[in-house]
Parts: C-alpha cells; structure tokens; sequence
C-alpha cells in the first residue's frame, strides 16, 4: 500500500533551535499513529509541518501523492498550490480548539466548504449536520462556540475539520486544554472516528488511548524519533532508557 | 448543579454585591444631581439677574435677547453641515485605517513603507494646516480648486485616518494567531482568511474607539469653518458674531450644540459597546 502521509529527511530550523533532525515517518492509509514525547521535543513542529502551519527547513512532506520537496527557504508558486492541496487533504485539530467565536456551531461548520471548497449552501449544511450528529452535538447546532464546554469544543473542532473531508486528521494534543472529566467524550469521538478508517496522526499524553486505538506508537526526543513500536510493546517493554524514563514518569502520574 | 444550590451557598456573596450595586446607584444619582446644580449655575451666571443684598450687588452676565431669537435659528442651521461632514470624513478614515493597518502588517518593504510615512506625515503636521493645504495650496499643485466643504472631508479623512490606523491595527492583532492557522489548515488563502475570519472579529474591537473618533471629529469639522466657505456651526455662529459684535451669545449657542452633540452621541456609543461586548466571545 501506497503511504498517506509520507515525511522524507525533515529538517527543522527556528534560528540557532534545531528543532527537527532529519525526521522521516510514513503513515498507511486507515492507520493511526500516536506521537509521544516530552514538551519542546518537536512533536508538535513535525504535525504542523506536514499541513505546513511550519515551513520546513528543508525536507520532503507527502500527502496523499502531494509533494512539496523543500529546499529553499522561498517555495516556488507551485508549490504553494500544491501546499494548498495539502491542506485541502489534511484536517487538523488544535489543542486550544480554534472555533470561530462570531460564527455559530454550524457556521463554524460550513464555513470552509463554502468559501474554499465553493460548496452550495445547502450542501454544505447537510454535510456539516452529518459530522455534527457524528459527533453527538446536534443539539448545540445554532449555539455559539462560548456557549459550550471545552469537550464539546473540540469535538465540534474535529466536526469542523472532518466537513472538508480529509484524508488524514492531525490531532495535536487534543485534549490538553481540556478539564479531567471532559477529556473521556473527546477521545470516545476519536476512537470512533479510527474505526471508521479514517487515518489518524496524534499527538497524546493519553497511554489509554493510544494502547486501545493506536497501530503504532513512536517516541520523540530532541527532535529525532528514537523508537517505534505497538502500543503494546512500547509500554510493556521500551527499549531505550530514555523512552523508559518517559514513560516511567507518564504512568506514574 | 442546582441553581438553588448555588443560591444557598452565595447569598452571603450576593448580600454584598447588592450592596454594592445601592452604593452604586446612590452614588451616580447623588453625581446627577450636581451635574444639575452646575447646569443651573452656569444658566444663572448668564441670566442678566441683578441682585441687591444691602452692600453686596452681584450682577450677572447679560445677553442680548433679541439677538439670540434673532440669530439662534441660523447658527442651529449648522448642525446638519457639521454631521455630515463629519459622517463623511469618518467613512473616508474607517477605510483608510483600515487600508493603511492590513498594509502596515504587510513584510512588502515599499507597501509597509508607505503606510507609516503616510501616518508620520499626517500626524506630524497640524490638521488645521491640512485643512488649510487641500484649500488654498491645491490650486498651485495644477488641481481644481476644491470648494471649503470638499477640502476639509479630505483633510479631516486623512487626518483622521493616520489616528485610526492605530485602532485597526490593534484591532487585527487583537485576533488570536490560532484563529488564523485554523482558517489556514482549513484550507483558506490569506485572503479569505482575512475576509472571513480576522476581519469580522476585527471589527467587533474596531467600532467603540471608532465611535470616541467620530465624537472628537464633530468638534474638529469646527475648523473647516476656517476656509469660509463650509456653512456648519461654527463658520455661522463666527460671522454672525462678527458682524453684531455679539460673539458671546453666537459661540455660546454652538457651544450648546456641540456639547449636546457630544452627550446624545456618546450615549449612543455607549449602548453600541454594551451590545458588542455582550456578543458571543
């Protein structure tokens, strides 16, 4: 099978940071791989890259047959419509949710269809209330994004992005910002959604999560991917002591 | 969680916010009624009233009555003058600042450029000296000459213009670097993320400190007066001052209008933030 996401020798740079060393990863279409890691460890740069919210210093991200091969900083005009594409395929959802605050539940919703995709209205709306009802939120359809919880939030953010049909979602700790007991509906929407087969990248602290949904499990440090492996065998069994001290100090919470 | 919970267990937190909220109200009604005593004052300072208390005469201002019944209704003439050349040089400045805040955000050197020499320019020289310059400088660049009322919208939409771009500007960064990547990884180009998403709640910052400028802009269209040729308040009340020698009861009478002005237009101002702010954030 051909790869979905396939990220060749990524390198990132913020001034003097290096940030990403030389970072490859590929992800099969239905697959969902868990990206773990200590903060600052490049976990994130590395999602963002891919939908290129961070250009890449240089490097190759493919998406869906996309590439953009980076190799100077100023990218030529076709590949930015090609970037654009890519994000056309990638849905990607924040750790601070990102709704539209002057757009209802459902404008949030069909807001990207219509203006990027040209999508009729009507269309649109029948699509966005497909993903809302996905989602269990239906009921909060015409609500404003500061009516609602932080679950409900993020579970209407990953609605949001789902409208524009993706072919792989992005979660960058998802449920970082959420309280405690709000995180439970949010990852019982992102389970579901694996097992409808859509193909998944997630960054989670989330070891429940990604021991029941995750296909693979890779650890991140300092900007490199140490060690790979299922979920089962990472957390049982890691290899290298710096994954076990991670994970050591992860369960222990 | 019950609401009645919730009642039990702040009643003591809402006795003292009650108290407050009495405090509160005594206290502006207690300011009102001075702003009546003050009012009542300055109307007897000016009431022409002689009075005898034994040694003591005080003599007040005197009016000439005839005068102001005379003259009171052209000098009020004005008003619409003044409006509209305010309400115009507003409209003229909102696009302005916000052409000149997108251009100041701009990493294109000449347009960024352009933008703060624009605003440098304008807000190192006087507005009296604008108004001055598309009036009897114009000419002299090879232009038409512009009649007073279409040189002072230009000098006061410029001027004023330059200021807001401030507004605006702090009004498109006030939206969250997250909105825009989330327009972004939606698949939005710069200019629809811009038009749908930045703007929209740029905007909702942008309207009360655009209002305080349309207020300041009331008083300020008073200079155009100076070109001779604009009939607002201010050019009436002088040249009917002038030619009675009744300055006094002439500025006073657009003195009242402006300040009226000024209080009904803040009013409205204020109830336009009350309905924005409780918009949903």
């Amino acid at each position: 099978m051909t790869p979905i996401v396939k990220v060749t020798n990524l390198d990132k740079h913020f001034g003097q940071l290096h940030v990403l060393k030389d970072v490859s990863l590929s992800v099969e279409p239905t697959e969902v791989v868990c990206i773990i890691g200590r903060s600052g460890s490049g976990k994130s740069t590395l999602l963002r890259c891919i939908n290129f919210l961070e250009q890449p210093t240089h490097g190759s991200i493919e998406v869906d047959g996309l590439c953009v091969d980076v190799e100077q900083a100023r990218l030529t005009g076709e590949q930015r419509q090609v970037l654009h594409e890519i994000r056309l395929h990638t849905g990607m959802v924040f750790q601070e949710f990102n709704l539209f605050p002057h757009l209802s539940v459902i404008e949030n919703l069909i807001e990207a269809p219509v203006t990027v995709k040209g999508l009729p209205h009507d269309q649109a709306i029948a699509l966005a209330e497909k993903y809302l009802d996905q989602v269990g939120l239906m009921f909060k359809r015409d609500e404003f994004p500061n009516r609602l919880s932080g679950g409900q939030k993020q579970r209407v953010a990953i609605a949001r992005a789902l409208t524009m049909e993706p072919k792989v979602m992005l979660f960058d700790e998802p449920t970082s910002a959420l309280d405690p007991e709000l995180i439970g509906e949010v990852l019982e929407v992102m389970k579901q959604l694996a097992r409808n087969g859509m193909t998944m990248l997630v960054i989670t602290h989330e070891m429940d999560f990604a021991r029941d949904v995750a296909n693979r499990v890779l650890y991140m440090h300092e900007g490199e991917f140490i060690e790979e492996g299922t979920p089962a065998r990472m957390f049982s069994d890691p290899r290298d002591p710096r994954t076990r001290q991670f994970l050591d100090r992860l369960l222990r919470q | 969680m019950t609401t009645t919970h919730m009642a039990d267990s702040n009643t003591q937190a809402q006795r003292i916010l009650k108290q407050q909220d009495r405090n509160q109200r005594n206290f502006t009604l207690k300011v009102a009624g001075w702003w009546v005593v003050f009012f009542l004052f300055l109307v007897f300072l000016f009431s022409g009233v002689k009075i005898d208390l034994g040694p003591i005469h005080i003599k007040t201002i005197t009016m000439d009555q005839e005068f102001i019944n005379e003259w009171a209704g052209f000098i009020s003439g004005g008003v619409p003058q003044t409006i509209l050349i305010s309400f115009l040089s507003i409209i003229f400045a909102s696009i302005l600042a916000l052409v000149t805040a997108i251009a100041r955000l701009s990493r294109f050197s000449p347009v960024y450029a352009a933008a703060t020499f624009y605003t440098s320019l304008i807000r190192g020289t006087p507005l009296y000296l604008q108004i001055f310059f598309f009036f009897l400088a114009w000419p002299q660049l090879g232009f038409e000459p512009l009649p007073g009322f279409v040189a002072g919208v230009v000098a006061l939409s410029l001027n004023y213009g330059a200021y807001m771009s401030e507004i605006f500007r702090a009004g498109i960064s006030s939206v969250s670097k997250g909105q825009r990547e989330s327009a972004l990884a939606l698949g939005m180009t710069n200019g629809q993320m811009m038009r749908r998403i930045v703007l929209p709640q740029a905007l909702r910052f942008v309207v009360p400190p655009t209002g305080n400028e349309f207020i300041a802009m009331l008083k300020d269209s008073s200079l155009v007066s100076a070109t001779g040729f604009v009939q607002e308040i201010m050019w009436r009340a002088t040249k009917v001052g002038r030619a009675n020698f009744h300055g006094l009861e002439a500025l006073l009478i657009a003195a009242l209008w402006y300040w009226a002005m000024t209080i009904i237009f803040s009013w409205l101002q204020s109830r336009l933030e009350q309905r924005m702010s409780r918009g949903e954030r």
